[in-house]
């Protein structure tokens, strides 16, 4: 593993029950870029992004082998705290899904979670993750309003604040764009390639117009296996696969 | 939506093939008009210059209207980027053609000095070069262009040979200066013809393949 690589998998599989939905999954994500994840759909794009956080350790019937590797480290090791794992390797789903609470307490619940009581510090927290998210100039004077007030971007992009509150390294998003209109998912990829200034993002999306917009590296997944991963403009431009300019051209079934 | 996008691509790429006879077709008549000062054939290739105008226009806008709804990927957009390039050098060949024709009538006081100086066979050339250009783009087969640099070479050797002969024939009979001046420039405007096919071969290649090659 060398310095760049920040997330890796080495034959990773996965199984629910008898199926096997991730089937030697090898693969490194560069630091601070972002990487699209496409491929149609139940191909294990979502399980394979909860594998780099555990969230599939909340799944009953799911088992692994194979390793993943963040910074190095095996984060299923058994001294890897799989709380501490998910803070470090943030989470944005498909759909928002701010608490109900207000904006402000939406942002500071993780950071007070670690302790962090005193108002002064937490405000400041609140307002650079917001700043962050790209959503401090439009709530800045409503911090104390209802989160579910705001429109659905700008929930998604308070789940985004929400993550970056507890100084995560890497954000991982699920289709962040799909229940969002264009405006809004043109502000939400804006906000993705900035973040990859200071982030990993990996992002799964259905749009592959958007993968070409936002991201430096793609991996496309067909039937549990990665069959390509390369520089994105290499993916879409001149795929090395077939199946992949299959999938991209829309030839497919 | 796919598949009715892939079958847009295809009917594109024989719009494409169409404009490609047409371009063709003005360089073969101006070389007919040439060899037998027919004025029909000018007049013909007169008329052609704005139908080429016309499809040329017709063929962007359908690239730009597919790029514009379906965002193509990959040898899908390859393909509509051939085609964008290819209908500018299709263009460029029927215009030369229409230069051509436009001097024919200059060259009518006079049988053509020399059976007009390796000039027929310099088309003949270019002409087949177009054409497999053009097979190569529409078949998606690489193999009809193996050899163009070849016969390129052939046409710059060409244009050389007649340039000298024309300087000797106009040292010797300056009568034959105005002649001869045109001679030169029809040679320039095949060998430039012959340049634009090389271009179509390029672009084939890089729409079959994904790879970027220079021809000379
Ligand atoms: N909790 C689960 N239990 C059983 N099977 C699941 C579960 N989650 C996903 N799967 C199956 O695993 C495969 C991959 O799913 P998923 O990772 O959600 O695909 P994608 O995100 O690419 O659409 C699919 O066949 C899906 O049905
Ligand atoms: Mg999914």
């Amino acid at each position: 593993m060398d310095n760049s690589t920040i997330l890796e998998t080495r034959d990773l599989n996965l199984w629910y029950g008898q199926k096997h939905a991730l089937i030697d999954i090898t693969v490194r994500i560069p630091k601070k870029t972002v990487t699209a994840l496409i491929g149609p759909s139940g191909c294990g794009k979502s399980t394979l992004l909860r594998c780099c956080n555990r969230m599939n350790d909340l799944i009953d019937s799911s088992r692994i082998t194979g390793n993943v590797l963040f910074n190095g480290e095996d984060i299923y090791d058994g001294h890897a705290d799989a709380y501490a794992v998910r803070e470090k390797i943030g989470m944005v789903f498909q759909k928002p899904n701010p608490f109900p609470k207000s904006i402000y307490e939406n942002v500071a619940y993780g950071p007070r979670i670690h302790g962090v009581r005193e108002k002064g510090a937490l405000d400041r927290i609140v307002e650079e993750s917001l700043k962050g998210a790209a959503l401090w100039d439009e709530v800045k004077d409503r911090l104390h309003e209802p989160a579910l007030a705001l429109s659905g971007g700008q929930q998604q992009r308070l789940c985004i604040a929400r993550s970056l509150a507890v100084e995560p390294e890497v954000i991982l998003m699920d289709e962040p764009c799909s229940a969002l209109d264009p405006i809004a998912t043109g502000k939400i990829e804006d906000l993705i390639i900035r973040l990859a200034r200071n982030y990993t993002v990996v992002i799964v999306t259905h749009n592959m117009q958007q993968a070409a917009r936002v991201s430096e590296y793609t991996g496309f997944m067909y039937m549990g296996e990665l069959i390509e991963f390369d520089e994105t403009s290499r993916i879409f431009e001149d795929p090395g696969e077939e199946l992949t300019e299959n999938y991209i051209t829309g030839r497919f079934g | 939506m796919a598949e009715k996008f892939h079958a847009e691509l295809a009917s594109l790429k024989g719009d494409v093939l169409a404009m490609g006879c047409l371009a063709q077709g003005m360089l073969h008549r101006s070389m007919e008009a040439l060899r037998t000062q027919d004025a029909a054939l000018i007049e013909l290739v007169a008329r052609d210059k704005q139908r080429i105008a016309d499809q040329d226009h017709e063929i962007e806008q359908k690239c730009l209207r597919l790029i514009a709804l379906h965002q193509p990927m990959a040898k899908d957009l390859r393909t509509i980027a051939a085609s964008l390039k290819t209908i500018t050098y299709l263009y460029r060949i029927g215009r030369y053609g229409k230069d051509i024709a436009a001097v024919v009538p200059e060259l009518a006081d006079a049988p053509h000095a020399g059976g007009l100086i390796g000039i027929p066979q310099m088309a003949d050339i270019v002409e087949g070069m177009i054409a497999d250009a053009l097979v190569a783009f529409e078949r998606e087969d690489l193999t009809a262009i193996r050899g163009i640099e070849e016969r390129e070479e052939a046409v710059d050797a060409l244009r050389y040979s007649i340039l000298r002969e024309c300087l000797a024939c106009m040292t010797e009979n300056p009568e034959t200066i105005a002649r001869c001046t045109n001679y030169i420039m029809i040679a320039r405007y095949l060998e430039r013809c012959g340049d634009h096919a090389c271009k179509i071969a390029e672009k084939a290649h890089h729409m079959v393949t994904g790879e970027r090659i220079e021809i000379r």
